[in-house]
């Protein structure tokens, strides 16, 4: 495993790989969207076409749960998350910038004892290869999906936890933890086991490896594209369930 | 240390036999699917890619915290 610099702030640890990762998938993204909605016209052409077609893949994501009215209000939260973890999740499959460190760095959380194990200090990673990006991404929807749900119809919200049976309360309530838990373990772990493993892969003799890591990488960057789609899906599903509540 | 090394493989190794078994069931009902209605081809693949993220993450989840155990960052 590769080392990476950490910096502490006001007594908590940021991985500064994370924050590299995270704006730079934020700024790429902003600035493609950008580029893409420039110049709009009512015949779209080129660019613009991409974006719409972009913009109906996503609203049809939306609508499986809920009535078409009431979907559009969430298309712009399922874009920028669809947007923010593909492209998140594909810069780790392309970008690796990883440096040597010669001797221990306090400053950045490079210890002696680190040393001991690799000299290798990854700079640059996918974000959403980090447990704590994606929990706080899960722990979003949750939010989102019960404050959405609790101020549209406060009743039906509460009269979820009690059905069918009111005896049935402890499980409802697992249900409703297991929900964000598996939600970000299911993207971490699929984009972090496919980063250890090109890490793996690129560190054995190439003439052995060379083959698997190509399959492997085109494998990743399928993994990634279903993950982001199914990651945006599952939080529209969970929003849906509490608004559409009856 | 190498009881360590032995709970991440086997971690690993249960995840890669779960997501065989688990793909295996979906990807033969998918081609049951075509062989019945072969006009919902489009249709069904997608569905499947969907259901197939979801079953594979479990096992990855497995193999993740297998990796992590290997390298001895936990446990």
């Amino acid at each position: 495993m590769e080392l990476t610099p950490k910096v502490t702030f006001l007594g908590m640890t940021f991985d500064l790989t994370v924050i590299i990762g995270s704006i730079a998938a934020a700024l790429i993204v902003f600035l493609f969207v950008l580029f893409l909605t420039r110049n709009l016209s009512v015949r779209p052409s080129g660019k613009q076409a991409v974006m719409e077609y972009v913009l109906d893949f996503i609203s049809g994501m939306t609508g499986i749960m809920m009535e078409k009215k009431e979907s559009l209000k969430y298309v712009s939260f399922a874009l920028t998350t669809f947007l923010f973890i593909l492209i998140s999740n594909l810069l780790g499959v392309v970008v690796i910038v990883t440096a040597e460190a010669h001797g221990p760095i306090p400053s950045l959380g490079i210890t002696e004892a680190l040393l001991q194990t690799t000299h290798e200090v990854s700079w640059f990673k996918s974000p959403t290869s980090d447990l704590n990006v994606t929990i706080a991404m899960a722990g979003a929807v949750f939010l989102y999906s019960h404050l959405a749900g609790l101020f549209k119809h406060p009743l039906a919200y509460a009269r979820e936890y009690v059905k069918p049976y009111w005896w049935l309360f402890p499980f409802v309530i697992i249900d409703e933890i297991s929900k964000p838990v598996t939600h970000a373990a299911r993207l971490w772990a699929n984009i972090f086991a496919g980063e250890v493993l090109i890490l793996i892969l690129r560190g054995a003799t190439l003439y052995f490896t060379a083959l698997p890591l190509l399959v492997w990488i085109g494998f990743s960057v399928f993994v990634g594209c279903i993950q982001a789609y199914i990651f945006t899906v599952l939080a529209m599903v969970y929003i849906g369930q509490k608004v559409s509540a009856e | 240390m190498s009881l360590t090394i032995l709970a991440g493989a086997i971690m690993i190794a249960l995840g890669a036999l779960a997501a065989g078994i688990g793909d295996s069931i979906l990807f033969a009902r998918y081609m049951e699917g075509i062989a019945r209605q072969p006009e919902a081809q489009g249709k069904l693949f997608g569905q499947t890619m969907i259901l197939f993220g979801l079953i594979e993450a479990l096992p990855i989840i497995s193999i993740a915290f297998g990796i992590l155990v290997l390298f001895g960052i936990i446990g």
